[in-house]
C-alpha cells in the first residue's frame, strides 16, 4: 500500500536524469561563444563608424525590383533576424524574391555618447537608403523597422516620404503611454537626464536588468529546466543556445539618443501626438501616406500591442494594414508561426505593393 | 554661527573636517609650496575636493540604503504573498512526477503574475528610479574624486574628454554633411 510520504520511483529515475544531463550538457552541446550567428550569406557593403549596412546574397533567379532595408532595433543586434536557417527571417524574405538589406548599428562606445536620433535617422540610415536607391538604381525603397528600429524608421518616413514605397512596422515602439509593459514603468520613472550624464551610454547592463524582470521565474528557471531536460535533443539546444547567446549581446545606446528616446517616447509621448521634433525637423505620423503594414505580437511583453498599433491609426495612408499575431515579441520574427504565417503575408504584402 | 551648526550631526560633521583641512592647508601651504612643485602639490590643493566629495557622498549613501531596503522589501513581501497562494492552491508535497509538474506549473505561474504586478506598479518604479538615481550620485561623487586624482596626475578629466568626445561629435557631422552634399553634387554633374 502506497503512503502519501511515499516518492514515486519514476520522480527519482527522472530527476536522476535530470541530473545526469546537467553533468553530460558540456560533452554534448556548444558553448554559445562557439556559436556562429551569421548564418545567410551577405557582403557588407556600406560602412560608416561603426555602422555597417549588409547585402544579402540572392536564393532566387528572379527578385522583386523593389529593394528591402531593414532598420534593426536599438536593442540586442540584428542577428535575430536571421537566427537559424529555418527560423530566419531574412532568408524567408529572400526565398520569397525579395531583395534584402539590414542595417547593423554596431557597437557604441563612449566616443558616441553624443549620436542622437538625427544621426542616426538623417545620418545613418538615411545614408544607408541612399546607397542602396544607387545600388539598386531606384528611386525608392521598401523600409522595415523593427522595435525601436521601428521608431526609427517611422521618423525617418515622415521626413523623407519620396525615398520610401512601402513601410513595414513590427511591434514598433510607439505610444510610449499606452505601453503597458514592465519595461515602460521603469522608463517613466527614469531619471535619464542624469543617466547620461553620469553613465554616459545607456549601459547593458540596464537592459540586461530590463530583461531579468521580463516573466523572471519562466525565464531565469522553468527555461533552463527545459534545457537541461531536452539536452539530446539537437534541434532545441542549437536554437536555445542561439538565442540566448544573441539575448546576451547587447550593445550600448548613444547617450543622446537614449535620452531622446525615454523622454521623447515613454515620459512626454511626443510622438503619437504629433510633437516630435528630429534635427529640428517635426515629425508628422499624419503626413505618412505611402502603403503600411504593423504588424503586433498579442503576446508581446517587450512592446505591448497597445504601444504599436496607434501607429496603423495615427498615420495618413489610405493603404494600411494591421496584422495581430498570437505570439511574443521574438516569435513574430523567429519562430515556426513567422515561417508560415506572418512573412508568408507579408511577402505577399510586399510583392503586391513592389 | 553656534546655532547653524545644531542643525544636524551631518552638517556639524561636514563643517569639522572642511574647517580642518581647510586650516591644516593654509598652515602647510608655504611649507609646500616651497618643498614640492608638480603633481604632488597639484594634489594637495585638490585634496580639500576628495574630502568634501566623501562628505557629500554620506548623504546619498543614507538615501541610497533607504531605496534598497525598500526594493529587496517589495522583492521579499511579494515573495512572501506569492508563496502564500501557492500553498494554499498547493497544500500537499509532490511525490510523483505528474505532481512535480503542476506544482512546478503553478508556482512559476504565481511567482511570475505577483512579480510582473509588482514590477508594473507605480511605488516599485517609483523607488527603483530613485534607487537608479542615488547611485548614480554615488557614481558622481566617485568621478569626481578619480577626477582630482587624474588632474594631479596631469591626465585629462571626464569633463575634458567630454569635450573632446563633443568636437568629435560636431565634425563627424560636418563631414558627413560635406560628403552628402558631394555625392548631390556629383549625380547632378552626372545627370
Amino acid at each position: 500500500m502506497k503512503t502519501e510520504n511515499e516518492i514515486d520511483p519514476k520522480f527519482v529515475e527522472e530527476f536522476l536524469k535530470f541530473s545526469r544531463n546537467v553533468i553530460e550538457a558540456p560533452k554534448m552541446v556548444s558553448a554559445p561563444d562557439e556559436i556562429n550567428l551569421e548564418v545567410t550569406p551577405h557582403d557588407v557593403v556600406y560602412t560608416e563608424d561603426k555602422v555597417r549596412l549588409l547585402h544579402y546574397k540572392p536564393l532566387t533567379t528572379k527578385q522583386s525590383k523593389i529593394p528591402l532595408v531593414i532598420a534593426y532595433a536599438l536593442i540586442n543586434r540584428y542577428h535575430i533576424l536571421d537566427i537559424h536557417p529555418k527560423k530566419s527571417w531574412v532568408r524567408n524574405l529572400l526565398e520569397q524574391g525579395i531583395d534584402v538589406y539590414m542595417v547593423d548599428w554596431g557597437t557604441p562606445t563612449k566616443m558616441d555618447k553624443y549620436l542622437d536620433f538625427d544621426d542616426y535617422v538623417n545620418g545613418y540610415l538615411d545614408h544607408c537608403i541612399e546607397f542602396v536607391k544607387d545600388e539598386a538604381s531606384v528611386d525608392q525603397i521598401s523600409l522595415q523597422g523593427y522595435c525601436t528600429g521601428g521608431t526609427l524608421a517611422t521618423a525617418y518616413i515622415s521626413l523623407h516620404p519620396e525615398k520610401v514605397k512601402n513601410f513595414v512596422a513590427t511591434a514598433p515602439v510607439i505610444d510610449g503611454w499606452r505601453d503597458t509593459t514592465v519595461i515602460s514603468n521603469l522608463a517613466k520613472h527614469l531619471d535619464v537626464d542624469k543617466m547620461v550624464e553620469i553613465v554616459g551610454n545607456m549601459p547593458p547592463e540596464f537592459m540586461y536588468y530590463c530583461f531579468s524582470i521580463l516573466k523572471p521565474f519562466e525565464q531565469g528557471i522553468e527555461k533552463y529546466i527545459n534545457f537541461f531536460r531536452n539536452i539530446d535533443n539537437e534541434n532545441f539546444v542549437d536554437n536555445f543556445l542561439r538565442i540566448e547567446k544573441w539575448l546576451s549581446d547587447t550593445p550600448p545606446i548613444p547617450g543622446a539618443l537614449f535620452k531622446q528616446w525615454i523622454k521623447d517616447i515613454y515620459q512626454d509621448n511626443l510622438l503619437i501626438q504629433d510633437k516630435m521634433y528630429v534635427g529640428g525637423k517635426h515629425i508628422s505620423l499624419k503626413k505618412i501616406k505611402m502603403p503600411i503594414i504593423t504588424q503586433v505580437a498579442v503576446g508581446d511583453h517587450l512592446v505591448s500591442p497597445e504601444c504599436s498599433m496607434p501607429l496603423h491609426y495615427a498615420v495618413g495612408s489610405e493603404d494600411k494594414t494591421l496584422r495581430v499575431y498570437p505570439t511574443g515579441h521574438v516569435g513574430m520574427i523567429a519562430s515556426s508561426l513567422s515561417q508560415k504565417k506572418v512573412l508568408p503575408e507579408l511577402g505577399q504584402w510586399l510583392k503586391e505593393r513592389s | 554661527m553656534k546655532n547653524e551648526l545644531k542643525k544636524t550631526p551631518l552638517d556639524y560633521y561636514k563643517h569639522l573636517s572642511l574647517f580642518w583641512t581647510d586650516l591644516i592647508y593654509l598652515m602647510s601651504s608655504k611649507p609646500q609650496a616651497l618643498s614640492s612643485v608638480g603633481p604632488m602639490r597639484n594634489f594637495a590643493t585638490n585634496s580639500k575636493k576628495i574630502a568634501t566629495e566623501l562628505i557629500d557622498s554620506n548623504e546619498d549613501l543614507v538615501e541610497f540604503n533607504k531605496r534598497l531596503m525598500e526594493y529587496y522589501q517589495q522583492l521579499s513581501d511579494t515573495w512572501t504573498e506569492a508563496q502564500k497562494k501557492v500553498n494554499s492552491k498547493m497544500p500537499k508535497i509532490p511525490n510523483d512526477s505528474e505532481q512535480f509538474d503542476s506544482y512546478k506549473r503553478v508556482w512559476i505561474d504565481i511567482f511570475d503574475n505577483d512579480f510582473t504586478d509588482l514590477f508594473d506598479s507605480k511605488k516599485f518604479g517609483e523607488n527603483y528610479g530613485k534607487l537608479i538615481s542615488s547611485e548614480l550620485e554615488l557614481s558622481k561623487h566617485w568621478e569626481n574624486m578619480v577626477n582630482v586624482m587624474l588632474q594631479s596626475a596631469n591626465l585629462p578629466n571626464k569633463k575634458e574628454i567630454d569635450e573632446v568626445y563633443q568636437e568629435l561629435h560636431a565634425l563627424r557631422k560636418r563631414i558627413s554633411k560635406v560628403e552628402t552634399e558631394l555625392r548631390v553634387e556629383k549625380k547632378r554633374i552626372k545627370k
